[in-house]
């Protein structure tokens, strides 16, 4: 008997269900589109971002989404901050210390793969991306806002193209003197660091900034070279970058192990920075030879800056950085 | 005329003159400049490089060596005991529970007191392949077991995919482990290992007389009063924890598990007493550390010291694995054909083939419709009645228009992977065919991630076109590389495979090299991803699947012959190798397509096809459309699950597939075990 029966139970259980289903989803969510809004007082603006497209931007733009981090960054500059953020714990996590998040923005997923659904849901008037990513998805986004695409990072010209994508959303969102003030004051800085590195007679000292990472107990390391952000950022306050090699065109990046890091001079310091307990200098690499027995080691140069700035951001964290490293190696008494 | 032939251990001592050669060449190569005079220098008591010697040098060969020994002979016993060719550490599930766990603890920064990386690896790679034999233990056939491990191997490697994807910043390294590094923090690792690796070898050694006869039949090994039980079970587990040490030294290097033992038993097969085990299971240890060094020593003297670093280990030995089996499936003459399709469906599950059908049919449609309300904003049926007569407002509207074509791409491309991965199971006749073995899928993801990456603009469109292009291109090479005649024999399998593997190779070494730091687009793709589709990418599937329909309406009982065996159909005047070559066009038309539409799928096409054949028999009259139904609704319900989930954060529905069909796909194989 319960073998007979046993055929139409499927059947009635997912007639219920349909039938539940079909009841529970009648309705709607939002109230059917009347009338089209008129357009926005002001005049457009219409700039030419990263992919040579000619985006044009309704005047008096207030809710923008940023799908990277460093777009984040480049909004908050300009007195903008964004409604919706890409990874919003993450970001907290590795750029909070140096651009610390305004206001309480939206989470709109990964950085990866944004949700067009929470982003169509905040009814932006803009939306930050920056190249590389996001390109299957410009045509669902176009829908929403316009989307402005910034470089993000060019190993040809680091500091230029920071600069440059940071004009670049200033202008997009009328905060084009915004920009420019805020590039003149980390300019000032920077010439206040360099007199500050010259008088504790650091002008010339050969820094390497790294990452390291710990993986199935393999350590690899990331050396920053010429053409990455931050040895621009030092160099442009006397440092010298003391990892010779070639990195990628797009980040600047090198790649090597720690038998590697026995072409370093013997007098350029270390620096990296990490985020919490996830320590492979301190913590892998202490009874390692190689690693111990390098003169940077043993003299004590390797420094380890603050969590929390990001890696490829703008001038606020540039200057958090390079505030770090000069307090590192030349702390004030 | 008499040909001469070398020996067993003719062939083993040649094995060790190139493992040493290889192994002298290699200590002189390294990021650093010290070479042969250094090194000489500091065997002569000189102990200025003596750091890199110690920390670095060495402890890379000891780990290239001790890997390539326990993957030969792992990979040996695990063919041996499953009878299946393509059975490797990777079908068992080691190196995708060495993953995860790797993945999880960057994630979750869990940690095992007392061991470091390298043991979460070991811990998880035996683990996941522990599960696997006791899920496949005295249930039914081992090849159940090799499928319940290929299913389980990729849902872990769905989790590594996921947290990759959930966790970008704190895994960057982990996508090149993944792929199998061999470089090391001192010599900690290895010396902690190595007992687990003598030890394993030795029980193999012990085993290996038992094995000779369990490898003439289960039958016949209990007949001759050997514990077939006791004697699966202990070699099993030997050659587990040798593959786990592997992984767990230098992460999952691919292919060698595989690759090491076909070779040697291809060769073996030719020379007198060397395919014992005694003499066997030594001589895939050591291909397997030639090929483990050789790739190494390739590796470092083409690409400079720093440059080789960007390239995993694991990438070169899949290259020079899969040109190997190439070359020697080609010159083996009568290459044996493969077991027939009667592993699963034997005996249906259900007794009559409506019902599933009728069932799954509905099942399909009521998922649509809750995968149109469902995602990161909850819709209800009044907003889509409002979408559909164009008065719905802005964010119901702009919601829908993103949603609905990715349902349709998810629905058509598992329609197509299903019904692919039913024609290659039908001519391959092997339970572990799938389109990814024909090296389509691989050469699909190859072309699109080529061009994803080199192009840093491409359009939908030539993203679409050259996937369709690279999928077909290996598609037709394997074919070419078989031969016309041979579709339905082991080198259809075995080539397919090396192509899959070399064409997997390859995407990896794009992604490492062309864009190591901004690896996310392309993993996300490879994981099979309907974000930002369009009706448009949704199109060349469709067409291919009505024009594959029409075609299978009036061949499917030819198929249903192709797959019993070589003489049966041409018997009864079926010209099977049309039907062969007709039906893996079809096959390689229909994954390329869907390839090109939402990316790499794994499982669907491996899948659907044994659920529909335990539900309602291997006749593809009712084998096909059930298959295509199942397809067709697990993508969609994986892709809804992984854009609701845990939105507004999504994951890819290729990673998805793994993780919602593996409960059933498992229940189903043991299922049909115990219905025989």
């Amino acid at each position: 008997m319960p073998q007979r029966m046993s055929l139409p139970r499927p059947l009635l259980a997912g007639a219920a269900v349909l039938t539940a289903l079909a009841l529970a989803a009648c309705g709607t969510t939002e109230a059917p589109a009347e009338t089209p809004a008129p357009g926005a007082a002001g005049e457009a603006v219409t700039v030419t971002d990263a992919r040579g497209v000619e985006v044009e931007i309704p005047a008096g733009v207030e809710d923008v989404v940023a799908l990277e981090w460093s777009a984040v960054e480049h909004l908050q500059t300009v007195g903008i901050a964004p409604i919706g953020v890409a990874d919003v714990a993450g970001y907290e996590d590795w750029a909070g210390f140096g651009a610390p998040l305004e206001g309480e923005p939206t989470d709109v997923g990964t950085r990866i793969e944004p949700s067009v659904d929470a982003i169509a849901g905040l009814a932006p008037d803009l939306i930050v991306a920056v190249a590389g990513r996001d390109e299957g998805a410009y045509a669902d986004l176009e829908a929403i806002a316009p989307v402005l695409v910034l470089q993000g990072a060019d190993a040809a010209d680091p500091l230029e193209t920071m600069y440059a994508d940071l004009r670049l959303v200033g202008e997009a969102v009328g905060g084009g003197d915004a920009a420019e003030a805020a590039i003149t004051a980390f300019q000032t800085h920077v010439e206040e660091l360099t007199a500050t590195v010259d008088d504790a007679g650091l002008t010339g000292t050969s820094l390497a900034q790294m990452d390291g990472y710990d993986t199935g107990g393999q350590i690899s390391i990331r050396p920053y070279a010429d053409g990455a952000l931050l040895p621009a950022a030092f160099e442009a306050i006397g440092f010298e970058n003391g990892w010779a090699e070639a990195g990628d065109a797009q980040y600047g990046l090198g790649a090597t192990d720690v038998e590697g890091l026995t072409a370093l001079a013997d007098d350029t310091h270390i620096l990296y920075m990490a985020v919490g307990d996830d320590d492979v200098f301190q913590n892998q690499l202490a009874d390692n030879a190689i690693w111990t027995g390098l003169p940077t080691v043993q003299a004590g140069n390797v420094h380890r800056l603050p969590d929390g700035i990001w890696l490829f951001g703008g001038v606020d964290s540039l200057t958090a950085y390079l505030d770090s490293l000069v307090a590192a190696l030349a702390p004030t008494p | 005329m008499r040909r001469t032939r070398p020996g067993g251990l003719a062939l083993g001592a040649a094995l060790l003159v190139a493992l040493c050669a290889l192994a002298a060449w290699h200590v002189t190569q390294g990021t650093t400049a010290i070479g042969l005079p250094e090194l000489l220098g500091w065997l002569g008591g000189a102990d200025g490089d003596a750091a890199v010697i110690v920390e670095s040098r060495l402890p890379r060969i000891a780990a290239a060596i001790v890997v390539g020994l326990a993957l030969g002979a792992a990979g040996y016993v695990m063919q041996t005991l499953t009878g299946n060719p393509l059975a490797s550490p990777d079908t068992l599930a080691v190196n995708g529970g060495a993953s995860a766990a790797i993945a999880l603890a960057a994630v979750f920064g869990i940690s095992l007191p007392g061991l470091g990386g390298a043991g979460l690896a070991f811990a998880g790679g035996l683990i996941a392949a522990l599960a696997v034999v006791a899920l496949g233990r005295g249930r039914g056939s081992t090849t159940q077991m090799v499928l319940v491990g290929t299913a389980l191997a990729l849902a872990l490697q769905s989790v590594t995919t996921v947290t990759i994807i959930l966790a970008e910043q704190e895994t960057s390294g982990l996508y090149a482990w993944g792929v199998g590094q061999l470089s090391q923090n001192g010599m900690a690792t290895v010396a902690q290992l190595l007992p687990v690796v003598v030890l394993g070898i030795a029980v193999l050694l012990l085993l290996a007389r038992r094995l000779d006869v369990l490898a003439l039949g289960e039958e016949a090994a209990t007949t001759i009063g050997v514990g077939v039980g006791s004697l699966r079970l202990s070699a099993l587990v030997a050659s587990v924890a040798l593959a786990a040490a592997a992984v767990a030294i230098a992460g999952p290097i691919g292919f060698v598990g595989l690759a090491a033992p076909i070779v040697i038993r291809m060769l073996a097969s030719r020379i007198h007493g060397a395919a014992r085990h005694l003499v066997a299971i030594p001589l895939a240890a050591l291909a397997g550390a030639v090929l483990v060094v050789g790739a190494d020593v390739l590796l470092r003297a083409v690409l400079s010291g720093q440059a080789a670093l960007d390239v995993p280990t694991g990438v070169v030995t899949s290259l020079i694995g899969a040109v190997c089996i190439i070359v020697l499936a080609r010159s083996m003459a009568g290459a044996s054909e493969t077991e027939s399709m009667t592993v699963l469906g034997a005996r249906t599950i259900a007794r009559s083939a409506w019902l599933p059908i009728v069932l799954a049919a509905i099942v399909l449609a009521v998922m649509t419709v809750a995968a149109v309300l469902l995602g990161d904003r909850m819709l209800l049926l009044g907003d889509v009645v409002n979408w559909l007569a164009g008065r719905a407002g802005d964010a119901v509207r702009l919601t829908l228009d993103a949603r609905a074509p990715r349902i349709v791409a998810a629905v058509l491309a598992g329609v197509a992977l299903a019904l692919s991965g039913a024609l290659v199971q039908a001519v391959a006749r092997n339970a572990l065919a799938e389109p990814y073995l024909l090296g389509v899928a691989g050469g699909a993801g190859l072309g699109a991630v080529g061009i994803i990456t080199l192009v840093p603009v491409a359009t939908g469109w030539a993203i679409a076109g050259s996937a369709l292009g690279g999928g077909a291109l290996a598609g037709v090479v394997v074919l070419l590389l078989v031969g016309w005649r041979r579709l339905g024999s082991l080198r259809l399998v075995l080539t397919g495979l090396a192509m899959s593997a070399a064409t997997a190779a390859l995407t990896s070494l794009l992604i490492v090299t062309t864009d190591p730091f901004n690896q996310g687009k392309a993993i996300v793709w490879l994981a099979g991803s309907t974000y930002g589709r369009g009706f448009e990418d949704a199109v060349p599937v469709a067409v291919v699947i009505v024009l594959a329909g029409i075609g299978l309406l009036w061949m499917h009982r030819d198929l249903d012959l192709a797959q019993l065996d070589e003489s049966t159909p041409r018997l009864l005047g079926v010209r099977l190798t049309a039907v062969q070559v007709i039906a893996l066009g079809m096959a390689v038309a229909l994954a390329s397509t869907a390839v090109a539409a939402i990316g790499v799928v794994a499982f669907v096409g491996l899948v659907a096809p044994h659920a529909a054949r335990a539900l309602v028999g291997a006749r593809h009259r009712v084998l096909l459309p059930l298959a295509a139904l199942l397809g067709g609704s697990l993508t969609l319900l994986a892709d809804t699950l992984g854009r609701t989930l845990i939105a507004p954060a999504q994951l890819p529905a290729g990673v998805m597939t793994a993780l919602v069909g593996i409960p059933y796909f498992i229940w189903l194989v043991l299922q049909a075990g115990r219905a025989r």
